[in-house]
C-alpha cells in the first residue's frame, strides 16, 4: 500500500533528520503536554467535588445565626437560632435526610499538667450522618448521653499530613507547624480517661481520627476546623454556657445543617424552612441560608475559568507547533526537489507527493504527541501537588485524543506546503540540483 | 509505437520565445533500438522529455502505441508513464535513503504491486541485471556501474513498452559503459523498444539507427542501417 510506504520514507526522514524533527515536534510536545495538564487538572477536581458531595449530600445548606442585633435593625423579638428551630424543622419536614444542630464554643482543657484552649462542639446524633470522614476508636456520642446531658466527651485527633517529612507548602506549614493538642494528643491516650474542661470533668469514650489534611475528601470545604472536643448539644447547653454574653438563652445553637437528601426538593426545602424559621423567629431576619451547592458551582467556576486559560495556552503551543512543522515540511520539501522528481517520472501522481509529505508531518505531529504524554505525565508526576492523583484521575480515551490532536496539527500545517510540492513540474524537478 | 508529427516547443525567453523544437517529425517502430545525437542544447532533452510525458509539446501531435499524448492532463499523463514508460537517466537518480532492492520497487509502489509480489520482481530484475548480492545495499555503497544497472532495473520495474535513456553512459568509465551497453542490447534483443540519447558515437553505434538532432529538427542521415 502506497499509504504504508509513504509512512515509511517519513519514518526514514525523520530519523535522519533528529535534530530538526526534534526541534518542530518540540512545541507540539508543549502543547499536548499542557492539555494533558488541563484534562487532569479538570478531572481530578471534578473528581473531588464528586467525592466532597457524596460525602457531604446532594442538598446542603447550612442555617447560621447572624450575631450583630443592631447592625441588622432587630429589635430581640427573637431569641435567635435554638435547637427547638432544629426539632421544628426535623418534626415538619420528616422528609430532609439530616436535621443537624451544633453549638460551638472553647474551653480550657486540663489534663495532668497539660493544658490549652480548645474549640467544643456541642452536637445531636444527626450529625454523624454526613461529612463523615473520620475513624472511630472507642464508641461515639449516643442518644442516652444526649437525652442525659452525660459528661462525656470524644476527642478529635488531627490528621496533619500524609506524609510529615514532604509537606505540600508553606502555607500548610504555617496553620499547621506548632500544634500543642495535636503532639500531646499524639503521646497521650485519652480512650476511657477523664479530663477537665472549663472545671468540668469529662470522660473520653471515643477517639475520632481525623484523615490526613491533603487526603482529606471534604477537600477543606467541610467544617473541619475546630471542635477538637465533640460533646452532647444537650451537656454544653447545661454545662458549658457562657452566660456573660449580651443576652443569654439556654439553648441557642450556632448552626443547623441540612441535607435534604437530594437535589430536586432543595429549593422548596429552602424555602420551607425559611418560613418556618422567618415564623419561629417572628419575622426578625437573625439568621441566614447559606447555599453550599453554590459554593461548590463557584469553586468550579473558577476552575472552569483556569481550565480554558490552560488550555489556551496550549491551544497556542500546539499552533506555534503546527508552524514549526509547516516550516519543517517547507525545507524538507526544499531539499528534496530532484526526490520529487524522479517519484513522478517514475509515475507518482501528484496526490501521491502530497501524501507522502502529509503523512511525513503527521508523523512528526505524532511524535510530538507521544513525547508531550511523555513530558506531560512527567510534570503531572514530578511538579505538581498530589500529582499521582491527577494522573490518575485521567481516562484512557485522554491519551488518543492528545495524539489525534497533535496528528491533526500535523494534517492541518503540512497541506499547504505539501500541495506546493505536488504542483511542482517534473522536468524542473529533476533538473534541480 | 512512437509517431512524432510537426513536434514544437517554444520555452518564455527573456525577450522573444526560445523554441527548442520546430517541427520534428519522426515514428520509431516496436522493438527499435534507437539512438539520438546531437550537440549541447540542441533540444534532445527536451525531445526526450516530451516522449516521456513529463512535458508537453506546444503544439504538434505525439502518439505513443497510437494514444495521441499530447493534449492529455497531468493524471492520464502519469498514468502513462507509470505503465508504459521507464527511465534510465544520466546521474543514476536513485533514493540514496532507500536500498538497491527498494529503490526497484519504487515504480511498482506507485502502480500498487503488493508488498510480496513487488519485493520478488524486484529480486529478479536485480538477479538480472547480476546485482543480486547487493540488493540489501544502500546505492551509496555501489560503484557508478552498478548504480546505473540498479537504475536500468528500476526503470524495468513495471515491464514498460518503452525505454528512455538519458545518457546513460555519460557518467561511466568505458568499461562499465560496456557493461551497461550490453544490458541495453540484451533488452533489445528480447523486444524492448529503447531510445537513448547519447554524444557518444561509440554508444551510438550500437544502437540499430541514430537520430541527429540539430536546432530543434532531425538532420542528416535518417532510417535504418
Amino acid at each position: 500500500m502506497r499509504i504504508g510506504e509513504a509512512a515509511r520514507t517519513g519514518f526514514l526522514e525523520i530519523l535522519c533528520h533528529k535534530m530538526r524533527s526534534f526541534l518542530s515536534f518540540s512545541s507540539v510536545a508543549f502543547g499536548v503536554a499542557a492539555i494533558l495538564y488541563t484534562f487532569a487538572q479538570v478531572n481530578h477536581t471534578y473528581e473531588g467535588v464528586q467525592k466532597k458531595t457524596a460525602l457531604s449530600g446532594p442538598g446542603r445548606m447550612e442555617i447560621h445565626q447572624k450575631y450583630s442585633r443592631k447592625q441588622n435593625n432587630l429589635h430581640g423579638l427573637s431569641r435567635g437560632l435554638t435547637l427547638g428551630d432544629a426539632e421544628a424543622i426535623r418534626k415538619n419536614m420528616p422528609e430532609l435526610y439530616m436535621v443537624a444542630p451544633t453549638r460551638s464554643g472553647y474551653g480550657n482543657f486540663n489534663y495532668g499538667a497539660f493544658k490549652t484552649d480548645l474549640g467544643l462542639r456541642g452536637i445531636t446524633l444527626e450529625w454523624t450522618k454526613r461529612d463523615w470522614a473520620y475513624t472511630l476508636r472507642g464508641r461515639f456520642i449516643n442518644q442516652q448521653d444526649i437525652d442525659q446531658a452525660a459528661r462525656v466527651c470524644v476527642v478529635t485527633e488531627p490528621g496533619g499530613w500524609s506524609d510529615e517529612n514532604k509537606r505540600p507548602s508553606w502555607w500548610g506549614r504555617w496553620y499547621n507547624d506548632v500544634d500543642d493538642f495535636k503532639s500531646f494528643i499524639k503521646r497521650t491516650d485519652l480512650l476511657g480517661r477523664t479530663v477537665r474542661v472549663n472545671n468540668q470533668l469529662l470522660t473520653v469514650v471515643g477517639i475520632l481520627q481525623e484523615p490526613p489534611i491533603d487526603k482529606d475528601p471534604r477537600g477543606g470545604w467541610g467544617s473541619s476546623q475546630g471542635g477538637e472536643l465533640t460533646v452532647p448539644i444537650t451537656t454544653l447547653q447545661r454545662y458549658f454556657s457562657s452566660d456573660s454574653g449580651d443576652r443569654y438563652v439556654p439553648e441557642s445553637i450556632n448552626n443547623i445543617s441540612v441535607d435534604t437528601g437530594s437535589e430536586k426538593i432543595f429549593l422548596a426545602a429552602k424555602h420551607r424552612i425559611e418560613n418556618l424559621l422567618d415564623s419561629r423567629h417572628r419575622g426578625e431576619k437573625d439568621f441566614e441560608i447559606e447555599d453550599l451547592q453554590e459554593e461548590i458551582e463557584k469553586k468550579l467556576q473558577v476552575m472552569r475559568k483556569n481550565a480554558i486559560a490552560v488550555l489556551s495556552i496550549g491551544l497556542v503551543a500546539i499552533l506555534s507547533g503546527g508552524i514549526g512543522i509547516m516550516n519543517v515540511t517547507l525545507a524538507t520539501i526544499f531539499s528534496r526537489i530532484r526526490e520529487i522528481g524522479i517519484r513522478r517520472a517514475l509515475g507518482a501522481t501528484r496526490f501521491d507527493i502530497l501524501v507522502q509529505f502529509v503523512i511525513e508531518a503527521m508523523l512528526l505531529g505524532t511524535c510530538g504527541g507521544v513525547a508531550g504524554i511523555g513530558l506531560g505525565l512527567a510534570g503531572l508526576r514530578y511538579l505538581v501537588e498530589d500529582g499521582t492523583e491527577k494522573i490518575q484521575s485521567l481516562h484512557w480515551w485522554h491519551f488518543p485524543a492528545t495524539l489525534a490532536i497533535s496528528a491533526a496539527v500535523g494534517f492541518l500545517f503540512s497541506l499547504y506546503p505539501a500541495h506546493t510540492a505536488a504542483r511542482l513540474d517534473p522536468v524542473e524537478a529533476l533538473r534541480y540540483e | 509505437m512512437i509517431e512524432i508529427h510537426e513536434l514544437h516547443k517554444e520555452y518564455a525567453g527573456a525577450e522573444k520565445p526560445y523554441l527548442a523544437l520546430r517541427g520534428m517529425s519522426f515514428t520509431i517502430k516496436r522493438g527499435e533500438f534507437c539512438a539520438i545525437m546531437g550537440p549541447s542544447g540542441c533540444g534532445k532533452s527536451t525531445l526526450l522529455n516530451i516522449l516521456g510525458l513529463l512535458d508537453h509539446p506546444s503544439s504538434g501531435d505525439y502518439r505513443l502505441e497510437g494514444v495521441s499524448c499530447a493534449e492529455l492532463g497531468d493524471a492520464e499523463r502519469t498514468r502513462l508513464r507509470r505503465e508504459k514508460i521507464g527511465f534510465v537517466f544520466q546521474s543514476f537518480n536513485l533514493l540514496p535513503r532507500l536500498s538497491a532492492l527498494d529503490n526497484v520497487c519504487l515504480p511498482m509502489v506507485y502502480a500498487d504491486v503488493a508488498r510480496a509480489p513487488r519485493r520478488e520482481r524486484a529480486a529478479e530484475l536485480l538477479e538480472r541485471v547480476g546485482l543480486s548480492s547487493k540488493a540489501a545495499q544502500s546505492p551509496l555503497q555501489l560503484s557508478g556501474g552498478e548504480r546505473q544497472r540498479v537504475g536500468i532495473a528500476r526503470a524495468l520495474a513495471n515491464r514498460p513498452a518503452l525505454l528512455l535513456a538519458d545518457e546513460p553512459t555519460g557518467n561511466l568509465d568505458s568499461r562499465t559503459s560496456g557493461e551497461v551497453l550490453e544490458l541495453f542490447e540484451s533488452l533489445s534483443k528480447d523486444g524492448m523498444t529503447l531510445l537513448l540519447v547519447t554524444h557518444d558515437p561509440v554508444v551510438a553505434k550500437r544502437a540499430h539507427r541514430v537520430l541527429h538532432v540539430q536546432d530543434g529538427l532531425i538532420a542528416g542521415p535518417e532510417g535504418p542501417r
